[in-house]
């Protein structure tokens, strides 16, 4: 490259206006080019991009308290717009769906708090948001009583931890839960780590509870041929992820093991690259795999996922405009 | 002395099981639970499973004052 090729775009300065939308504000940090800002706005790109790509199949693969923090509603929305065509979660974030769907709720607190008072109130901490014990208790009561009507339904077949989660979804009311509207729009919901949150002492109750050899039987490796099944019968792949950990990874080797890789990526995380850890690994990285193709469309935007997706949510809504439909994949 | 002794009666409220259903003073006992019992008890409840490990909470604390205030 010339000298001149590194000095071709000036920084153009954010204007802001009093009456701007989301998406101009977007359009601003576009101009800017620079820092966060700029990758948001790419990741606004990014995701359009991959939604409007008809051949495209999106994941969504989420870690991290998001759920209880208040993403649960712009989560359910994409899902029923059909904007996302498979969710790889954590199981806790699903677990914390469950226990608003099951009527209890999140409340705003404060990290700056006597722990230990917290807990001589069974009252649950998640940095600034409080959950009470009973709503986590009453929603444990609910599932494992669907999961003793799943098991005798389901007569010793192995479940897949998405067909756990219809099986879930199709006994819930509340029509903003995820699991509820996956369950409707036929999203699947894959719980990689399923084990490792509340659903673990959930099914251990539900064992106690069921005769010898009756209990529900979950195996994570069945939603493997799942996902792949879903990613070979796809012209293309996108993933969002938020945070990274289980979820990321879970899509991101499918996508090497089916050979295709993925065409759009957009990360959003606060995690570093420089500890070795996969949350904060780059995307560069994952092409040396062969999990993202060296053309991708793709950027990492470090930043609190709680601030930037539903910006870039926003900003994406109003490019599409009320009309627009996408019918899913694949 | 007399809140200590009260602590070591057998009831709920001194068991580490415990957890909140309606605080302070109903709880949800799981070993009621895992026998397809009702597990929604009186924090002034105990099941078989008792065992005399406090769990350090407000739970009895609270109960007692809602219970001293039912009662005037």
């Amino acid at each position: 490259m010339k000298r001149k090729d590194f000095l071709n775009t000036p920084v153009v300065h954010i204007q802001i206006k009093p009456d701007m939308t989301v998406n101009q504000l977007i359009q601003q940090f576009k101009n800017s080019g620079s820092f966060g800002a700029g990758r948001l706005a790419t990741a606004c790109d990014v995701f359009e991009n991959m939604v409007r790509d008809e051949k495209c199949t999106v994941f969504l693969a989420l870690a991290g308290a998001m759920v209880p923090a208040g993403l649960r509603a712009t989560i359910a929305d994409l899902i029923r717009k059909r904007l996302i065509d498979a969710l790889v979660s954590t199981g806790a974030n699903m677990v914390h769906d469950l226990v608003e769907a099951l009527g209890g709720h999140h409340y705003q607190g404060h990290w700056l708090i006597d722990d230990y008072q917290l807990y001589k109130y069974h009252i649950y901490r998640i940095y600034d948001v409080f959950v009470p014990e009973e709503d986590f208790v009453k929603a444990d009561e609910a599932l494992v009583k669907m999961f003793d009507e799943i098991a005798t339904k389901k007569e010793g077949k192995t479940l897949s931890t998405n067909e756990i989660m219809w099986e879930v979804g199709r006994r819930l009311k509340d029509p903003k839960s995820i699991v509820r509207s996956a369950y409707e729009a036929k999203v699947p919901i894959f719980l990689p780590a399923m084990r490792d949150s509340e659903f673990a002492y959930i099914h251990r109750v539900h064992s106690v509870r069921s005769k010898e050899g009756k209990a529900l039987t979950i195996s994570a490796f069945l939603e493997v041929p799942e996902m792949l099944r879903i990613m070979e019968q796809s012209e293309r792949l996108g993933v969002v992820i938020l945070g990274g950990g289980v979820p990321r990874n879970s899509v991101q080797h499918a996508a090497l093991m089916t050979g295709k890789g993925l065409d759009y990526v957009v990360i959003i995380t606060t995690d570093r690259p420089e500890p070795g850890g996969l949350s904060g690994s780059t995307i560069e990285e994952t092409i040396s795999w062969g999990k993202t193709k060296r053309k991708a469309d793709k950027t990492m935007v470090i930043s609190d996922s709680l601030i930037a997706f539903p910006l870039m949510v926003a900003a994406v809504f109003e490019r599409l405009g009320k009309d627009f439909h996408r019918k899913g994949n694949p | 002395m007399s809140k200590k002794s009260g602590r070591m009666e057998k009831i709920c409220g001194n068991c580490r099981y415990h957890n909140a259903y309606e605080y302070p003073d109903r709880v949800f006992c799981f070993a009621k639970f895992g026998e397809r019992e009702n597990p929604v008890v009186s924090i002034f409840y105990c099941c078989d499973e008792w065992e005399n490990q406090l769990q350090d909470c407000f739970c009895l604390e609270d109960a007692m004052k809602k219970k001293g205030k039912k009662t005037k």
